[in-house]
């Protein structure tokens, strides 16, 4: 069965997914992280034109690209180049490299490619596919787990839509095929999970209830949890739930040394209240609108920089989820 | 000299761009309302708002239509009768269909298109064309003259400037020679003669029918051929988008947040301006965190006294007030603690703000903070706070 039961690390592929900025990479980092030190030997995939993955390991890495590196005892990371990837595709098709070359140098080709839409998405996965089933001499897999930080643009789901279209539109020959091969990784509930990442606030929120919606209605991928990252810490210690309108209270001249007068005290307090409980609010609507379970990550003060950073994400992203009433 | 009120008063178009997730909408819709105020006929186009505020709007439903808002809710909100406040939700594919329906041909034509498995599958993907929907429905209204002021909202892009870009990269597409090749071979080979061309784009299509089988390059090549007819007017249109977006008549509205990323994409906006000759009015940074007065914030709290000093006074004044048993101590340490936290967070948004704003100011165009309200908007009421925030001289009205 899969559901929580299962941890995140016992997939083979995690594709984590989330509006921009929700912290994909810092999530898809952590659990690179917490995968590594588990013992397993774990493939870190970027999509974007950006790396932001391998920085977070060591600010000064110089880039991984597309044939990707060691970064970290353990994990691999690399970048996906669609048109590399369709290089070494086509190359392994027909056979002769320099034909592709040719082809790759045309600038119409170029041109017509950098229009047409779907093919990144579908050879970027047809990558992730291959790296799932790469293996070491013994027939043990390369990487026992493979984690894709996955494009921020529109819909996660546009992406993982993109072989079922394919093998739709395509109506037979190789790629038909292979798109095929992709389709049934994806939905395999077994190996496969997808993974949101969201924010206690309005839009990341109301977004991810449509994505999960989506997933449901329309593919067969898993997806069995949420991730709500940098959540703010309770502004006051419990007991003093209600410290600002204590404040508020005060004679607004109470002298007092060093601090602002009692109404600002009660403002600033107030505002970081109202701020909570907002976030309370949407963490209660994430978890009824999709009726998964959270994860809930708190938000670092300095944001996430290193590896110091993700060891303190690490252990509420692996904990269970927690199911929320309501 | 730019400002906002001044945009408001004069300008035909207004189109906000910026990062998602940002407030672009909310702003939009609080720049509309305040222009309605201040005695225009103005419509607001979202794209993909918060459904509170889209019920608020009056716009639930997705028709593609602007919706003036009702009546007694205009006169609650100081709208008066030589004013008025439209408000529209865009459909980003039936502004597509709308485009086919206009460009194709002929009516088989149009058919052949919107029916075509191709078409179906990648008209909301084709590169650019939801960027490219939202500006042919400005353009349409402006056409219509019906307004006197369009504020627009730009759908949530990768980087601010895609939709800028998003014409030119259709017509890149349908022009490209090997989508020439692939709706006309024969023509394209006889008239133009490119040789060399050929031979390489006969690899390709060699190539590509290799691996996707037959019928998969006919279906493209039907799409294309149908949408071939279409390019004249389609370029013809989008030149004329694209003028009038860049007129006088025009000005843009950069928002940003206080995050990293919007700050940097706003950066990257600002990089290439003078490349695009977007007539940039101003900046809006949203969602500002600001100190309680309205002041600036202490260097550190507490300031002038040490902190036992400062959490003793404020322990006093707690116990005073709060009664047998409440913790005061407690309590004064979390509040000097709260507001600590909480002023360098203010310190921290001003810090990174400063450059936006500073620099678009020395560039003669206004900057605007907006600080972080306590509540989402989803409301007028909310909206014209947003308004106050963003108009804090009442002048005008
Ligand atoms: N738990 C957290 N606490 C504090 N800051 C965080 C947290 N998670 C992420 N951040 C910060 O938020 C920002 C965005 O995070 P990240 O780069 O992981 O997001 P992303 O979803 O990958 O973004 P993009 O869409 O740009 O790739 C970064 O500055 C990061 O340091
Ligand atoms: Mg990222």
């Amino acid at each position: 069965m899969s559901g929580p039961g299962q941890t995140l690390l016992e997939r083979r592929l995690v594709i984590v997914t989330g509006k921009g900025g929700t912290g994909k990479s810092s999530v898809v980092a952590t659990l690179a992280l917490a995968g590594a030190q588990h013992g397993l030997r774990v493939a870190v995939v970027e999509v974007g034109l950006e790396e932001q993955i391998p920085g977070l390991f060591d600010p000064a890495a110089p880039p991984v690209g597309y044939p990707g590196r060691e970064i970290h005892p353990g994990v691999t990371a690399l970048r996906i180049d669609p048109y590399a990837a369709l290089a070494e595709y086509l190359g392994l098709q027909i056979g002769v490299r320099g034909v592709v070359d040719l082809v790759f140098r045309n600038r119409a080709f170029r041109q017509l490619m950098d229009a047409t839409p779907g093919w990144r998405e579908l050879i970027t996965l047809g990558k992730v596919w291959h790296l799932e089933q790469m293996r070491r001499d013994d027939g043990s897999p390369t990487y026992d787990l493979v984690l894709v930080d996955a494009p921020a643009t529109g819909h996660g789901l546009t992406f993982l839509d993109v072989p079922r279209v394919a093998v739709s539109a395509v109506r037979m020959g190789p790629l038909r095929r292979h798109s095929g091969w992709v389709e049934e990784m994806i939905r395999d509930t077994q190996r496969t999970l997808l993974l949101p990442v969201a924010l206690a606030e309005e839009l990341p929120a109301r977004e991810t209830a449509e994505l999960v919606e989506r997933v449901r209605e329309e593919t067969g991928v898993a997806i069995d949890r949420v991730v709500v990252n940098a959540v703010a810490p309770a502004p006051f210690p419990s007991g003093l739930d209600d410290l600002d309108r204590h404040l508020a209270a005060l004679p607004a001249e109470t002298p007092l040394p060093g601090l602002p007068g009692p109404p600002v005290l009660a403002a600033c307090a107030a505002h970081m209240r109202a701020r909570h409980e907002l976030n309370r609010h949407h963490l209660a609507e994430i978890a009824r609108d999709t009726g998964l379970p959270l994860l809930v990550l708190p938000q670092l003060p300095e944001g996430v920089r290193n590896v110091a950073d993700l060891a303190r994400l690490a252990g509420p992203l692996l904990a269970a989820p927690e199911a929320r009433a309501a | 000299m730019n400002s906002l009120p001044a945009l408001v008063r004069d300008r035909q178009i207004c189109v906000c761009v910026g990062a998602g997730g940002v407030g672009k909408t909310t702003v939009a819709a609080a720049l509309a309302l305040e222009a309605a105020r201040r005695g225009r006929r103005t419509c607001v186009i979202t794209i993909d708002p918060a459904r509170r505020l889209a019920d608020a709007l009056g716009v639930a439903t997705l028709d593609n239509q602007p919706r003036r808002l009702a009546g007694d809710r205009q006169s609650e909100l100081g709208i008066g009768d030589a004013g008025g406040l439209w408000a529209m939700m865009l459909d980003m594919k039936s502004t597509f269909d709308d485009l086919v329906e206009r460009f194709a041909p002929d009516a088989e034509a149009r058919e052949r298109i919107l029916h075509n498995p191709i078409y179906q599958h990648v008209s909301d993907a084709l590169a650019g064309s939801a960027e490219y929907s939202a500006m042919e429905k400005v353009y349409e209204l402006a056409e219509g003259k019906e307004f006197d002021l369009i504020v627009v909202d730009t759908p949530p892009s990768q980087h601010a400037l895609d939709f800028l870009e998003a014409p030119q990269r259709l017509i890149e597409f349908l022009d490209s020679r090997l989508v020439r090749m692939l709706v006309h071979p024969a023509f394209a080979a006889g008239r133009f003669g490119f040789r060399v061309f050929q031979r390489g784009a006969q690899r390709v299509l060699k190539l590509i029918e290799r691996v996707s089988g037959v019928g998969f390059l006919e279906d493209v090549s039907d799409f294309l051929l149908a949408i071939e007819g279409m390019s004249e007017g389609f370029r013809e249109r989008a030149t004329r988008v694209r003028s009038l977006l860049l007129g006088s008549g025009s000005a843009f509205v950069l928002v940003s947040g206080p995050q990293r990323r919007s700050l940097d994409d706003a950066e990257r906006f600002l990089a290439r301006l003078e490349q695009t000759g977007v007539p940039l009015a101003g900046v809006v940074v949203n969602r500002v965190r600001g100190w309680p007065d309205g002041g600036a914030p202490p260097r550190q709290v507490p300031d002038g006294a040490s902190r036992p000093e400062a959490e003793a006074a404020l322990a006093r004044a707690l116990a005073a007030r709060g009664g047998e048993g409440f913790p005061a101590e407690d309590a004064a340490r979390a509040a000097v603690d709260c507001v600590d936290r909480y002023a360098s967070s203010v310190r921290r948004d001003l810090e990174v703000t400063e450059p936006l704003v500073e620099g678009s100011r020395r560039a003669g165009r206004f900057a605007v903070r907006v600080p972080e309200l306590a509540g989402d908007v989803h409301d007028l009421e909310g909206l014209v706070g947003v308004a106050a925030h963003l108009f804090p001289d009442p002048d005008g009205r």
